[in-house]
């Protein structure tokens, strides 16, 4: 009786299921890589024609989606990838990028005003260098 | 969006873009020399230059996608023969700084903008009025996106319909910048009418 007492208590302490589920069990999957496209103005770039190449070429084909996004499973063991995007609704617009997947998160912008200034600085270099040609031309003639 | 980024057009395509717009700018600076000097209008130039540098950035939703000014008929209106050099300058600026079109590309795209440009300023001389304003900087917006279904249709048939697209969502471009066009010279006029035009 006691024998069977004790093998009963065993039960419930290790074969419960309860007892089991605080086993905790971590699995993964990587199922996916987001690319975005956009133009400047942050403007989706949707229904573009993406075509994602590993090192023996082209791997995948697709079309970005309304928010110009567009989603595909990573090869195990190939970290980069050679993305192609071309806009099919403003034709001659074509950008590619080179994903590493070691890195989490790929942007190369500046942020645009830096840009605007950069432009009106080259603008007015311009101009000043014109003006001294000119200057030191007309000053030649005189 | 006229502008076409790199990695599209054929090398033979690209190359005939660079000679044509460096014949063009040495033609269009000899043009302008002959008329007076240069020097004076570096200031205007350099202003109307950052005005279309800058107007790429003004979007505007059409349909699934987005177009921007191109300013390219004021550019014309204003400088007049100096607006090829002009759009030139603009769009290698457009090129390294807002990724607005390829770099190899720039001779085309300079084509495809800056040759309506010259139409655009041929036609505001007619007569400088608003209305000639307007017609000029509507005809560069046109004259440049089928200039670009000109450019896009070297690649192929199969290129035809999103050429017609092209086409249909800058009907709205085609608007704005004739209104932007007649309103500057309507101001222009009467504030200063020697901006107008190839003066000052």
């Amino acid at each position: 009786m006691r024998k069977i007492f004790i093998f009963i208590i065993f039960m419930v302490l290790f074969l419960n299921p309860i007892a089991e589920a605080h086993r905790l069990h971590v699995v993964y999957k990587i199922s996916e890589v987001e690319i975005q496209a956009y133009y400047g103005g942050n403007i989706p770039c949707r229904d573009a024609k993406v075509k994602i190449y590993d090192a023996n070429g082209l791997y995948l084909e697709g079309t970005t989606d309304k928010e110009g996004k567009f989603r595909f499973p990573p090869k195990v063991g190939v970290n980069t990838y050679k993305v192609v995007v071309e806009a099919v609704h403003m034709p001659g617009h074509k950008a590619e990028v080179t994903i590493n997947l070691t890195k989490s998160v790929y942007t190369q912008e500046t942020p645009l005003y830096q840009n605007i200034i950069a432009g009106f600085g080259y603008l007015i270099g311009l101009a000043g260098i014109a003006m001294v040609y000119l200057g030191w031309k007309k000053g030649k003639n005189d | 969006m006229v502008h076409i980024s790199d990695g599209i057009l054929s090398f033979q395509v690209l190359a005939f873009g660079w000679i044509v717009t460096l014949l063009l700018i040495a033609l269009t600076l000899w043009w302008s020399k002959r008329k007076g000097s240069i020097a004076e209008k570096i200031p205007k130039l350099s202003v109307v230059t950052a005005a279309f540098f800058v107007a790429s950035l003004i979007h505007i939703p059409v349909g699934p996608t987005s177009v921007h000014l191109i300013l390219n008929g004021l550019v014309g209106i204003m400088l007049g023969t100096l607006s090829y050099p002009a759009i030139f300058i603009g769009l290698i600026l457009q090129a390294f700084l807002f990724g607005h079109g390829g770099v190899t590309v720039i001779g085309i795209n300079a084509m495809d903008m800056g040759i309506p440009a010259l139409i655009a300023y041929s036609i505001f001389r007619i007569r400088q009025s608003p209305l000639f304003g307007a017609i000029a900087g509507g005809v560069a917006v046109t004259l440049a996106v089928l200039l670009t279904a000109a450019v896009l249709l070297t690649l192929g048939e199969s290129y035809v319909w999103v050429v017609r697209a092209l086409i249909i969502y800058h009907i709205p471009i085609i608007v704005i910048e004739s209104l932007i066009a007649a309103s500057v010279v309507a101001f222009l006029s009467k504030v200063k009418p020697e901006l107008l035009g190839g003066g000052k």
